[in-house]
């Protein structure tokens, strides 16, 4: 585990199966800080994959990468045989829309729409009328346990509540890949389980793929699958740990 | 776009009391335009000749008419600014709402679309509250019949004010780049030389194609007059975006280097780093005063020359009131206008101060002094102003000293003219004090605990 060599090759199953989305060789740089620096991940259809590491190992920055929100400088990411990096802005937009689903740590409810507003968000805005979209919503709503507070807005509601009213709205569309960035960081220790709690029982039901990034060993423990990345890289150490998972 | 409208209405609808602090005045400046717009039809809808029982005659020439139209007209340059103010407040909040409907996976057409929607309701409200009171004032009060024409023109500035706040959100947008990680503005390397010389250059022209029109003797009853009237108040006012925006920035670079003091160190910082945001809020305010200025002098000489006309007899009072009431009228314009850029200017002050609320409750929690913070914030208004005040006072004084070399002979008032700017500027610093109690309530270290 004091392994400090960098890999440059993805972080890969052995079972021959196809990643949904792969990256490789990721190079990004924030003005003179480089944020990543080579890093390789893959990422298979129904798993959960933690991305754990230290605060300034890129982690965050790979995951906005790998959905699409920003252009690495260098290197290739693959989603169901399309390079992400090289597709225009709204065929991003519609796969955000249609086949990826994003958490962040708290922030991403747009405050003037109620709890049912936002989760029926994707699908408003892929056309459906609204009486379909809020039905739609309100099951996943449930799903989550936050039935009957559709009227709320998002600072009427607890921390708990508004995770997993956003983790609704990533689900709504059915999509294939969630990418889940600290969902628990701004939450107590009951909240923060029972949002992954439900966020892994979702997605095992549905076999929807999940890129978590947590520094958070109890919440890493919900993957399948850990890499780890250090100084913008995928760390050796990832291999070990998956060997010992 | 029937979506887009739905989803527009949703955001607005669930707006916070900020966010309808934006609506409402947006929809006070829409329903001014729309006002002023109505004034202007009913004007321009009088054919020939006409004898009306308002102004003393003023509107009975369908001469002195086109001249009340274009005052009018010119009245939206500051209704114009103050709704651009007014589009402002809120930014960041409206910034991190459409930053949530890209992460949910709209296109940026569709974030412009709907930001512009939003701005386009909020007009289509004041517009509205505007139609339906000027129809009852025109019917019950005035009762006076219009040709249809009139009416059509009525409809088409109803429809024109909530298009035309579409169109200017979507232009202003348009370098706008909404990220699904936050609001993300393109830096326009070229902001400072080019920017000013593409501004000022037509500007320039447009003064020089005036001063043709003036010099060669062409009336003010044509219709190339009073356009190029209005197109070189519109072009002056973009250049003083600029000379202003360039102002701020070599007064704080200067003064950053050199004070002692921290309240001016602060101010100077705060304009070094973001000079345009002062020169968007003071940028009406200096064109209302080089009209004032011009207008005052050119005040003077009229009511010198119709009180003690240097030929013939002293005119009948008939004739006298008819001459002052269209001298008082354009005073009353030109005092809205500055009422209504001064509106503007504490409308960009308190958003300011909403937009920057964590940095300065910071500033608080760290032991700066809320003093210090306030004599700050009066800074930011004051030290910039000076120059620009200046420079619209020499502006001013060149309109009406222009004017003066046609009258026989010659005269040059100069010391009322100078005077507005002197209260103009005082009017900007209480406009911009009445952020202070705001500032108060910014600088509690509890606003550090929110996002």
């Amino acid at each position: 585990m004091s392994s400090t060599s960098m890999s440059s090759t993805p972080m890969s199953r052995t079972d021959g199966a196809v990643p949904i989305l792969a990256a490789r060789g990721l190079s990004k740089a924030h003005g003179e800080t480089r944020a990543l620096r080579g890093a390789s991940v893959e990422l298979y259809a129904g798993e959960i994959l933690a991305v754990t590491g230290a605060s300034g190992s890129g982690k965050s920055t790979l995951l906005h990468c790998l959905a699409g929100m920003v252009r690495p400088d260098e290197g290739s990411v693959v989603y169901a045989g399309q390079r992400l990096d090289r597709l225009p802005e709204a065929r991003l937009s519609e796969l955000r829309r249609t086949e990826f689903g994003v958490v962040f740590q708290f922030g991403q409810l747009i405050p003037e729409l109620t709890a049912l507003d936002n989760t029926s968000l994707p699908l408003l805005l892929a056309g459906a009328s609204r009486k379909a979209a809020h039905e739609q919503a309100g099951e996943w709503l449930e799903r989550f346990g936050v039935r009957g507070q559709e009227g709320l807005r998002p600072g009427e509601m607890s921390g708990g509540q508004a995770q997993r009213v956003a983790l609704a709205r990533a689900l709504v569309t059915g999509p294939k890949v969630v990418f889940a960035d600290e969902p628990t960081g701004a939450l107590d220790s009951l909240a923060s389980e029972q949002v992954m709690t439900a966020l892994a029982h979702t997605a095992r039901e549905t076999g929807t793929a999940v890129l978590l990034i947590t520094h958070d060993a109890q919440v890493a423990a919900y993957a399948d699958r850990e890499v780890w990345l250090r100084d913008g890289a995928v760390s050796a150490d990832a291999v070990a740990l998956e060997a010992t998972r | 776009m029937t979506r887009d409208l739905e989803l527009a209405w949703l955001l607005t609808r669930g707006s916070d009391r900020r966010e309808w602090w934006r609506v409402t005045l947006t929809a006070v400046g829409a329903a001014l335009a729309t006002g002023l717009g109505y004034a202007a039809v009913a004007v321009a809808s009088v054919d020939g000749q006409v004898s009306t029982p308002y102004f003393h005659g003023l509107l009975n020439q369908p001469g002195q008419r086109a001249g009340v139209i274009v005052a009018l007209l010119l009245l939206w340059v500051p209704v114009l600014g103050f709704l651009g103010q007014c589009a402002r407040i809120g930014a960041v909040h409206r910034d991190r709402r459409l930053a949530g409907l890209r992460l949910a996976g709209a296109t940026p057409g569709q974030v412009r679309r709907i930001a512009a929607l939003e701005s386009g309701l909020a007009c289509l409200l004041g517009a509205s509250v505007a139609a339906v009171f000027c129809a009852l004032l025109m019917l019950n009060v005035l009762q006076q019949g219009f040709p249809p024409r009139a009416w059509a023109g009525f409809a088409l500035v109803t429809c024109a004010v909530p298009l035309l706040a579409v169109l200017v959100s979507v232009v202003a947008l348009r370098r706008v780049v909404a990220s699904p990680l936050g609001w993300v503005r393109r830096v326009r390397p070229g902001h400072g030389r080019a920017a000013t010389l593409a501004l000022v250059v037509p500007a320039v022209l447009v003064g020089l194609g005036a001063l043709l029109v003036v010099v060669r003797g062409t009336g003010p009853g044509t219709t190339a007059f009073p356009l190029l009237v209005f197109c070189a108040v519109a072009l002056t006012g973009a250049g003083a975006v600029a000379v202003t925006g360039l102002t701020a920035r070599a007064v704080g670079r200067r003064l950053a280097a050199r004070t002692g003091s921290p309240a001016v160190l602060l101010a100077a910082e705060r304009l070094r780093a973001d000079p345009w945001a002062t020169a968007r809020t003071h940028a009406t305010v200096l064109l209302v005063t080089v009209v004032g200025v011009g207008f005052l002098g050119v005040r003077q000489m009229l009511l010198d020359a119709v009180h003690q006309p240097p030929e013939g007899l002293p005119y009948d009072p008939e004739d006298l009131a008819f001459y002052t009431t269209g001298i008082d009228l354009v005073g009353a314009a030109v005092l809205v206008a500055l009422l209504i850029s001064l509106g503007g200017l504490a409308a960009g002050t308190a958003e300011s101060l909403a937009t920057r609320r964590r940095g300065l409750a910071a500033q608080a929690a760290a032991g700066v002094p809320r003093k210090v913070l306030g004599r700050a914030l009066l800074l930011e208004t004051a030290l910039p102003l000076i120059p620009a005040m200046l420079l619209a006072g020499a502006g001013g004084t060149a309109v009406h000293v222009v004017h003066g070399t046609f009258v026989d002979p010659p005269v040059f008032p100069v010391l009322l003219p100078l005077l507005f700017p002197v209260l103009a500027y005082a009017a900007c610093l209480l406009a911009a004090a009445t952020s202070l109690p705001l500032l108060r309530r910014t600088v509690r270290p509890a606003e550090l605990r929110f996002t």
